[in-house]
Parts: C-alpha cells; sequence; structure tokens
C-alpha cells in the first residue's frame, strides 16, 4: 500500500501532462548516492540492462516510497520496471549529443510508459547536463529532422542534485551539453510502465479541482488543472500547435481518470 | 583543369543561420537558433547555460543582413491533429570574408 503522501496533486498530473517531465528528490540514506557513483566510477564496461544486478544499491532509489509514489500516480500502483536499463557515463572532454527521442517517434495520447533518469552525483552546467525541451512529447518528429535545431529558446538543463530523479515522457525531445568539467556525469535510464487501464484516478484526487472557469488573467499560472490543460504553452507555439496540444492533452488526463 | 585556390583574404565564405520560428512570418518569435561559421573545427553546441540570441526575430536577422536562402516549406500534407517539429525553419546565409589566417 502506497503512502498517500507521495502521492502526486491534479495540478502535479496535470503539468506532467502538459511539460512532458517531474522531478523527483528522494531523501535517500546518507552515503548511498555516492556510494552508487564510485561503484560507477570503477565501471570498466558497461553492464547493459545489468547495471541492476552490478550495483544492486539501484534497487533502495527504485523502491524508495517518494520515487514510487510519483510512479503509482502516473502509471498506476501495479507498474513494471523493464528490463531495458542503461548506465548513461559523460567522460570529462566528452561532446555534446544532438537533439533525439530514444526510438522511433510514436506519440501516444495516454501516459502508459516513461524514463526515469537517476543522477547519483549533482550535475553542474559545466558536467554536461542531459537537456531536455518540455512540451515536445506529443510531437511526431523522427530525429533526423532535429539535426539542424542547436539551441531551443525554453530548453532546461538537468542541473540536478545528487539523487534526483527526472521522470520524462518517452518522447521528450532531449540531449546533452558537452561535459567540460573533471569529474564523470553518471545517469541511470530506467523504463518504467503501466500494466494496468486506470478505472480511477491513481494519485491524490479531488473531483472539486476539474470545476474551476478559466482564469483569463493568471492562465496556465492558475493552479488548477482546467487552466493548466488550457492555457499551458511551455515552448511558446503557435496558435494551430497549441490547440492541437490542447486536444491531446485533454485525450491523456481523461485516460488517466479511467474515461 | 586547375582549380581556383580559395584566398581567405579576398573571397568571401557563407555563413548559415537556422532559425525556427514561432510561425511561416518573418516577424514571429524565434524558438530554434543555429549558426554555422565556415571556420574549421567550428562546432554548433548545445548548452547548458542561459541563451542570449543577436535576434528575437527572423527580421530582426534581416535588418541585420542576413539573407533568406530557404524558406519554410508549407506544401508538406497538414494534419489538423498531429505535431510535428518546432516551429518554421528559416535558411539565411550571410557571405563575408573571413581571415581567419
Amino acid at each position: 500500500m502506497i503512502n498517500k503522501e507521495h502521492l502526486l496533486t491534479d495540478v502535479e498530473v496535470a503539468r506532467f501532462i502538459v511539460n512532458g517531465y517531474h522531478i523527483v528528490e528522494p531523501d535517500l540514506p546518507e552515503g548511498l548516492n555516492e556510494g552508487i557513483a564510485r561503484q560507477l566510477d570503477e565501471l570498466e564496461s558497461n553492464p547493459g540492462a545489468a547495471i541492476t544486478d552490478v550495483v544492486p544499491d539501484l534497487w533502495q532509489v527504485l523502491e524508495h516510497p517518494a520515487l514510487r509514489g510519483v510512479l503509482v500516480s502516473l502509471l498506476g500502483p501495479d507498474y513494471e520496471v523493464l528490463s531495458p536499463r542503461h548506465w548513461h557515463c559523460k567522460p570529462p572532454g566528452s561532446d555534446h549529443m544532438q537533439w533525439h527521442q530514444d526510438g522511433t517517434n510514436n506519440r501516444a495520447t495516454r501516459i502508459d510508459h516513461f524514463l526515469g533518469l537517476y543522477y547519483p552525483r549533482d550535475v553542474t552546467a559545466e558536467m554536461g547536463p542531459t537537456i531536455i525541451v518540455p512540451g515536445t512529447q506529443f510531437r511526431n518528429a523522427p530525429t533526423d529532422r532535429m539535426a539542424t535545431y542547436t539551441n531551443i529558446r525554453r530548453q532546461v538543463p538537468l542541473v540536478v542534485k545528487a539523487g534526483t530523479v527526472a521522470l520524462t515522457h518517452y518522447d521528450l525531445w532531449h540531449g546533452t551539453a558537452a561535459n567540460r568539467s573533471g569529474v564523470k556525469r553518471h545517469m541511470v535510464k530506467f523504463h518504467f510502465q503501466r500494466t494496468q487501464e486506470n478505472s480511477e484516478p491513481t494519485w491524490n484526487h479531488d473531483p472539486e479541482e476539474l470545476n474551476r472557469p478559466h482564469d483569463w488573467n493568471l492562465r496556465d499560472r492558475a493552479e488548477d488543472v482546467n487552466n493548466i490543460l488550457t492555457f499551458g504553452n511551455p515552448l511558446g507555439v503557435s496558435q494551430s500547435d497549441h490547440y492541437k496540444e490542447r486536444a491531446i492533452r485533454r485525450k491523456c488526463w481523461n485516460s488517466l481518470m479511467g474515461g | 583543369m586547375e582549380a581556383v585556390k580559395f584566398d581567405s583574404s579576398t573571397m568571401p565564405r557563407q555563413r548559415l543561420l537556422y532559425l525556427h520560428a514561432r510561425t511561416p512570418s518573418v516577424f514571429s518569435e524565434i524558438l530554434g537558433f543555429t549558426l554555422i561559421e565556415p571556420i574549421e573545427g567550428y562546432r554548433a553546441e548545445i548548452a547548458a547555460e542561459a541563451q542570449e540570441w543577436p535576434y528575437q526575430t527572423v527580421h530582426d536577422a534581416l535588418v541585420d543582413g542576413w539573407q533568406i536562402v530557404q524558406f519554410p516549406h508549407l506544401q508538406a500534407p497538414f494534419s489538423d491533429q498531429d505535431l510535428d517539429v518546432v516551429g518554421y525553419e528559416f535558411i539565411l546565409q550571410r557571405l563575408e570574408i573571413i581571415d581567419d589566417q
């Protein structure tokens, strides 16, 4: 049974749908992150999906109630940690990585699976952070078509503290900056998947939350689902794209509600 | 036939600018910015630091002497449901003598 304290609110679920990511900072045991980072420092080859066998302490991150609360909220109580797992090491002096998605683009209007990016060490801007573009997750844009983009106005570098897990929609555009520091930047990527359709919300849902009128002054800064889903425009896209996004978000929200 | 030797002190090179604008209008805000300098070893890199772009619109770049060599393709099939790339891509050039010797 999950502690309701760690479940997301309606607003947080709506923001995940709009922005395509959510940051979790679990309160992990002292020394755990640095211990994991040191074990990763010493790896001589990439164990691929066996990374959790080689570094079993990673399960303490995956099983932390703060992370589980978010996963239950977005994927239901029976979510799976899929076997594809990957350790990404960005050593000092390594180059930037172009925008991409982790497979063929297959935009879904549902939240059925997403990635978890765990950083065992503080990541500074010089260490080659992952960089994401909020709001790109619903775009059918093959990675080749992204090759002429470099910097995008509202890109977000994941400059995070040790122990952070960034949950990112599978289709969210992402890349990395170059590592100009003298420190290895580690990230372990996990893939989480829903196994059961929702018949009701699996987060801390308040039915009253859904009935707020449009706030034409605060727009998406109004802290409620209706205004966030309607007005959120993290990329600052044109009206045509924005209206399409709204329709996709509503379908996504309705499926999470069990509709 | 002997190729004409490139003389960087007298012959211009092509600087390229890829601007991804919010709409096909040159007055709309830029969402993406890529500058390609015709200099050996030059790399266009995604940066973690906050960016200050010299232009806010394609029109700003025109005022600064850039010329559009490719306008966004609008002939592609349009879907009223699907989303694809971010913004509309304008490719601009400025021919300049760049003496990096």
